[in-house]
């Protein structure tokens, strides 16, 4: 905490981005902030707030439902128009003290490996806008797990699904709350059926039902990388099961 | 930085620095009801509402509310009496330390305000972050639930217990439980099944409030941090990067030339007093290994040096700047390779005292045999033998360790601190910092749990140093981190069972071998290893025992005292290994134990092999009270227990991964270390009939002080409120050995009972002459009043005024203190329901019930708030909480979350039951209830999931991988 040395809540966007682009300081956005405090900062930074610059707001349009990143989880877990698995998964995140804080833009960026709200925008398709010095571009979400310096000065804007389609999930955890060793979450889509996984690889990842074998997923106390292996095929099964056996 | 915050209704420019979080400026501020218990936010201590909505503000920088409406608890306090919620709250019994209330109180409001009539679930989520070590969370959401209905304008009637009709004692067979159906009660209302042998009582036995509530419902300033000190410094600790390492130079000069430091300590410039920093009596039991800064380090989190400054900024900067050169020596974690001989010693300095073979790293080596064992053993017919792992865990109060210490105007030096032992903190200190005791004051106030882990002198001594070299007031507090793995934790230990029985199910031969893992310093070492001997052999009958015991000193973080002191890790193995042995030899799992369980009468002959403290100690405790069999059916009741033997249950047909099972662990405890444990208590009337209380008892969130008011009152002839109790600081009060051994109702109540009886009879000798009555025997106190035989009648304030201002005047007061020639036993029936994922070996544990003989509940809310909190505590043990270190001995999830303890969304099923017997040497009849909670959780899932899936696994806790491995190799 003591090494943050200044703070800014910039008004629009245009100066988010200047602030990040400045070379001489270390700068970090905060949306939330529930993932920057408590960790071990290695140097001074420099916070930059975004709760005034990027929007919160839930808008439908077709068969999208767009956020701004700065919607907090638990207005995104209340809202008619969040798909039935994303507003499941975004309530995993973490007790309501944390979710009235936490937002979707934050959750995306920070790109937890256990983060099964992540896993479940994987396959509802999720797309990002992001903005930085060159401009605006929309990215897939799937993209950002092969590039993640495309979050590198710059900032999500929002956040959208592709709604419809029948959904399913399934973990292995210590107890009922507690964050997943292993998830899995699927969703029916023309192609066949989307599944994305958690705590197999350093970020959620969508995988192939047909090859999970070659997963390497890491080891920590809570799981082995074998053990985990493991629950990558049981509980793909049970959402594939669950899904129709659509794969 | 300036930022604009509207707080409880107040606009107002606050100055803080882009860093802060919006916790320390509210602290600063002060708001005392908005408490630190993690740098991360998890524990919910300092949840406020931020534009109305429940967010943790240790999580947000003070900067980032800059703009926002904010209400802490002080915004909903009335000037006089309480909110409906804290009324609501204090009615359930869902305070215990009340830390963590103010935070719930406010999570209660922002759910009420949006959703008037929430469901249960939706109080539960609502209460999610806020982690509760005490009361495991049944009351506090009965309390939102009951808040509720009392906005929406219903009257609620009054929390009352429900009285069960005994089982047993109306001639009942335990299987009368399987043909009865589980009762549908009210989840708030205590169960008590009352005795017929316990004699009718006013004010003990009923559900007083606690005498604490205002404070704790209204978050008044009440805890170790809630003070503001003129000049108060802010100490940092130093703690070794090192599982094992000397310290072969320190250069603390860049830290005492920055600006704002007034003190660096460590081991070049502060006196080596050996101690031992368990909080126990006089003399302090072996071995003295610890130095308050040593020139070795011995764990990672071993104390190094500590700085203190002018804020805790410059403290935090001044500790990087102190280089330290270490020589890494090579290190051991695990308590078997500690003591094999070839593994690194621990201790090689030449100056501690009273290992008994440092050279090999045994701190303590215990044997005690009653009969024979080899020939036990020889003429069994069958013989079993089981070894059990158990883990390290940390007991988390969610008040982490605080002390102040600073010069009074004697230049005394006073101490306020969360302590569970504050005049053996007294005793300890005075030596270490070469000052007499009488210049040493200890204060305790409200305290946010402590559950064995205060039961130390852990940082008393650090501020003392400090406040002595600074002449300022020093504060230290540990963060989470820190309280993880440089306090004190559960010793992990391997215990092999060796049984022998006949064919008819007596068990004659029983044999208890452990290896426990004090970490590098032995505190508690020995006492925690008689008692864990002394329950593992204990509960059952059996003509020859024998317990042998090893402690080794490693290189993991410290263990010590954590509520159950043992017994969890015994009854774990001896209860696991019961259930296997009735499965072998074919008999019902329940009727083997009852064959041997000891029953009134029994002696309980390997204490008197043991003992505590005193080693020429040969006391035999006997059994004088038990409701076991009692507490066996009402479980069985509750459960469900005749299903384990269903298949059709066991394997639900539309879930074909699901195995289901039932499981059961007897838990036997003691009241007190007889013989040793002593509790002061001074009793004097005031000019109005009411009374102050003064006692060393020690109330850590438990409810004691409520309790022993309880006492005095029923003696006294007067409601509670008329007790006003003042506890545990060493300038005003009696000793008293202080909260730990489940002493306080059993033996500071005793202690209260006999001041009582004798101001009792100062009262009715003065009443009789008031009244002209010859005997004043004759006279009864009742309803604040003194009768004579024909009715006639002064009140408590007449005598009191005719006392102390009108005739032969005298202060009415008396001291009085116990120490008990017994220990009986509580007793309990414990029982688990778990689902098992035969596919991943995730248990989820669906409902415990623990049916518990304390004797008589002084008060059955607390009681029963004692049980619930406790077996949560015990679920955590058996299921989900633990240290995992890395290879080099560093803690690698040292943070809630990682470190897993139940959150209120996630919770089993719980119920207590409490089974009234009459234990005559006891205060009104009450035995002990604080630590048998603790004792038969992790047992009973363990037989549970053996009864689901066949497996039996002999390592805590059930994590997915163990299960799902042990399922695959079984």
């Amino acid at each position: 905490m003591n090494t943050i040395t200044s703070y800014h809540r910039p008004a629009t966007l245009g100066e988010v981005v200047a602030l990040l682009g400045r070379t001489d300081v270390t700068t970090t956005v905060i949306a939330g902030g529930t993932a920057l405090n408590g960790t071990s900062l290695p140097t001074n930074i420099e916070v930059v707030d975004l709760q005034t610059a990027v929007a919160q707001g839930i808008e439908r349009h077709g068969d999208k439902v767009r956020y701004g990143a700065m919607t907090h989880l638990q207005d995104l877990i209340d809202h008619y128009d969040t798909p039935p698995l994303i507003a499941e998964l975004a309530r995993r995140e973490g007790p309501n003290t944390l979710r009235n804080a936490s937002t979707i833009g934050g959750n995306v960026a920070a790109g937890d490996f256990e983060s099964e709200l992540f896993a479940g925008l994987l396959v509802h398709e999720a797309s990002l806008t992001v903005v930085d010095s060159t401009g605006t571009k929309e990215v897939a979400l799937a993209d950002l797990l092969t590039d993640f310096s495309i979050l590198d000065r710059a900032v999500i804007t929002t956040v959208s699904v592709t709604i419809g389609g029948e959904t399913a999930s399934a973990r292995t955890g210590r107890t009922p709350a507690d964050t997943s060793i292993v998830a899995a979450a699927g969703r029916i889509v023309s192609s066949g059926v989307l599944i994305a996984l958690t705590g197999v690889a350093p970020t959620p990842v969508l995988v192939d039902v047909a090859n999970l074998a070659s997963l390497n997923p890491p080891t920590d106390f809570r799981g082995t990388s074998e053990y985990r292996r493991e629950l990558a095929e049981v509980l793909t099964k049970r959402v594939v099961a669950h899904l129709g056996g659509a794969a | 930085m300036n930022i604009t915050l509207t707080v409880n209704g107040s606009e107002r420019t606050y100055n803080c620095e882009p860093h802060e979080s919006l916790r320390a400026v509210l602290r600063r501020e002060g708001f005392f009801s908005v408490r630190f218990g993690a740098e991360t936010g998890e524990t919910g201590a300092d949840a406020i509402l931020v534009d109305g909505r429940l967010v943790s503000s240790e999580i947000l920088l003070a900067a980032q509310a800059d703009g926002h409406v904010i209400e802490t608890l002080e915004g909903l306090n009335l000037p006089r009496g309480l909110h409906p919620i804290q009324e609501a709250f204090v009615e359930t019994g869902a305070i215990q330390s009340g830390y963590s209330t103010p935070a719930a109180i406010l999570a209660a409001k922002a759910l009420i305000d949006s959703n008037p009539n929430p469901t249960e679930a939706e109080v539960r989520d609502a209460l999610s972050g806020i982690l509760d070590r005490e009361t495991g969370y049944l009351r506090p959401v009965q309390a939102v639930l009951r808040a509720a209905a009392m906005l929406r304008g219903e009257r609620m009637a009054a929390v009352e217990p429900v009285l069960i009709e005994p089982l047993v004692a109306l001639g009942g067979t335990p299987d009368m439980a399987a043909a009865n159906p589980t009762l549908d009660l009210d989840p708030v209302a205590p169960r008590v099944i009352p005795s017929p042998e316990v004699p009718e009582t006013k004010v003990v036995g009923k559900p007083e409030r606690k005498v604490d509530a205002v404070k704790l419902a209204k978050g008044n300033p009440a805890f170790v941090d809630d003070i503001e000190m003129r000049g108060m410094l802010y100490a940092k600790m130093l703690y070794s990067p090192h599982a094992h390492a000397r310290i072969i130079s320190i250069d603390d000069s860049k830290a005492a030339a920055l600006a704002g430091v007034h003190a660096v300590l460590h081991h070049e410039n502060t006196a080596r007093v050996r101690y031992a920093s368990g909080g126990q009596s006089y003399p302090n039991p072996l071995p003295y290994d610890q130095v308050s800064f040593d020139n070795k380090v011995r764990h990672v989190g071993d104390r190094v040096a500590v700085v203190a400054a002018e804020t805790i900024d410059i403290a935090e900067q001044a500790v990087k700047l102190i280089e330290v050169e270490y020589e890494v020596l090579p290190a051991v974690f695990d308590e078997n390779e500690a003591i094999a001989g070839d593994a690194p010693i621990i201790h090689d300095e030449g100056d501690m005292e009273g290992a008994h073979d440092a050279a090999r790293n045994i701190v303590t080596h215990i044997d005690a045999e009653v009969g024979d064992i080899e020939a036990g053993l020889a003429t069994a017919d069958r013989v079993f033998e089981r070894t059990f792992r158990v883990h390290q865990v940390h007991a988390s109060p969610i008040e982490p360790h605080i002390a102040i210490a600073w010069l009074d105007s004697d230049e005394r030096l006073v101490v306020r601190t969360s302590t569970q032992v504050p005049f053996h903190v007294r005793r300890m200190l005075a030596p270490l910092l070469g000052m007499p005791v009488r210049d040493i004051r200890i204060i305790k106030p409200r305290i946010g749990g402590g559950f064995g882990v205060k039961q130390e002198m852990l940082i008393e001594d650090i501020v003392g140093h400090l406040a002595l070299a600074t002449g300022r007031p020093v504060r230290l507090e540990l963060n989470r981190q820190e309280e993880f793995v440089s306090s004190r934790t559960r010793h992990p230990q391997t215990i092999t069972f060796t049984t022998g029985v006949s064919n008819d199910g007596t068990l004659v031969a029983q044999r208890m071998r452990t290896v426990a893992n004090t970490g590098p310093y032995g505190t508690h070492s020995l006492t925690v290893q008689m008692v864990s001997g002394l329950r593992g052999l204990s509960s059952y009958n059996c003509p020859n025992k024998k317990f042998d015991c090893d402690v080794a000193y490693t290189n993991t973080p410290v263990a010590g005292a954590y509520r159950g002191y043992g017994a969890p890790q015994a009854l774990f193995a001896l209860e696991s290994h019961m259930d296997d042995i009735a499965t072998e030899i074919g008999m019902d799992v329940l009727e083997f134990r009852r064959k041997n369980w000891t029953k009134v009468g029994d002696p309980l002959d390997v204490a008197g092999e043991l003992g505590e403290g005193a080693a020429d100690m040969k006391f035999v405790p006997v059994v004088t009270s038990s409701g076991m069999d009692e507490c066996v059916v009402q479980g069985q009741r509750a459960v469900a227990w005749h299903r384990r033997k269903d298949p059709a249950w066991i394997q639900p047909a539309d879930r074909p991964n699901i195995r289901r099972g039932l499981g059961f662990a007897m838990c036997m405890h003691g009241s007190s270390i007889s013989g040793l444990d002593m509790g002061g208590a001074s009793i004097k009337i005031n000019d109005d009939g009411s009374f102050n209380l003064l006692m060393g008892a020690t109330d850590l969130g438990t409810g004691a002080d409520t309790i022993l008011a309880q006492i005095a009152a029923e003696v006294l002839g007067c409601p509670t409120e008329d007790i006003v109790v003042y506890a545990a600081d060493t300038d005003m009060t009696p000793f008293d050995v202080g909260a730990y051994a489940s002493s306080t109702t059993y033996v500071s109540g005793m202690a209260v009972k006999k001041a009582a009886e004798e101001v009792h009879r100062q009262i009715v000798t003065r009443a009789a002459i008031m009244l002209d009555v010859d005997s004043p025997g004759s006279i009864e106190l009742k309803d604040k009043a003194a009768f004579a035989p024909d009715g006639r009648s002064v009140t408590l304030e007449q005598v009191a005024l005719h006392s102390l201002h009108q005739d032969d005047q005298h202060q009415i007061m008396a001291a009085n203190s116990y120490v008990a020639p017994d220990s009986p036993p509580p007793y309990a029936a414990q029982f688990a329901e778990v689902e098992v994922d035969i596919d991943t070996g995730q248990v989820t544990v669906q409902n415990l019930v623990m049916a518990v003989d304390c004797g008589v509940p002084i008060n059955p809310l607390t009681s029963a708030g004692q049980v619930e909190g406790g077996m949560v505590q015990a679920l955590g043990y058996g299921h989900c909480e633990e240290m995992a270190l890395d290879d080099e001995g560093r803690m690698v999830n040292a943070r809630f979350g990682p470190y897993k303890i139940y959150r209120a969304d996630e919770m089993p099923r719980i119920e207590a039951y409490l089974v009234q017997t009459m234990e005559k040497s006891g205060p009104f009849g009450a035995k002990a209830i604080a630590e048998i909670p603790k004792d038969g959780v992790a047992p009973a899932i363990r037989n549970a999931i053996f009864n689901a899936t066949g497996t039996q696994i002999d390592n805590i806790p059930f994590t997915p991988e163990r299960v799902w491995r042990a399922m695959r190799s079984s």
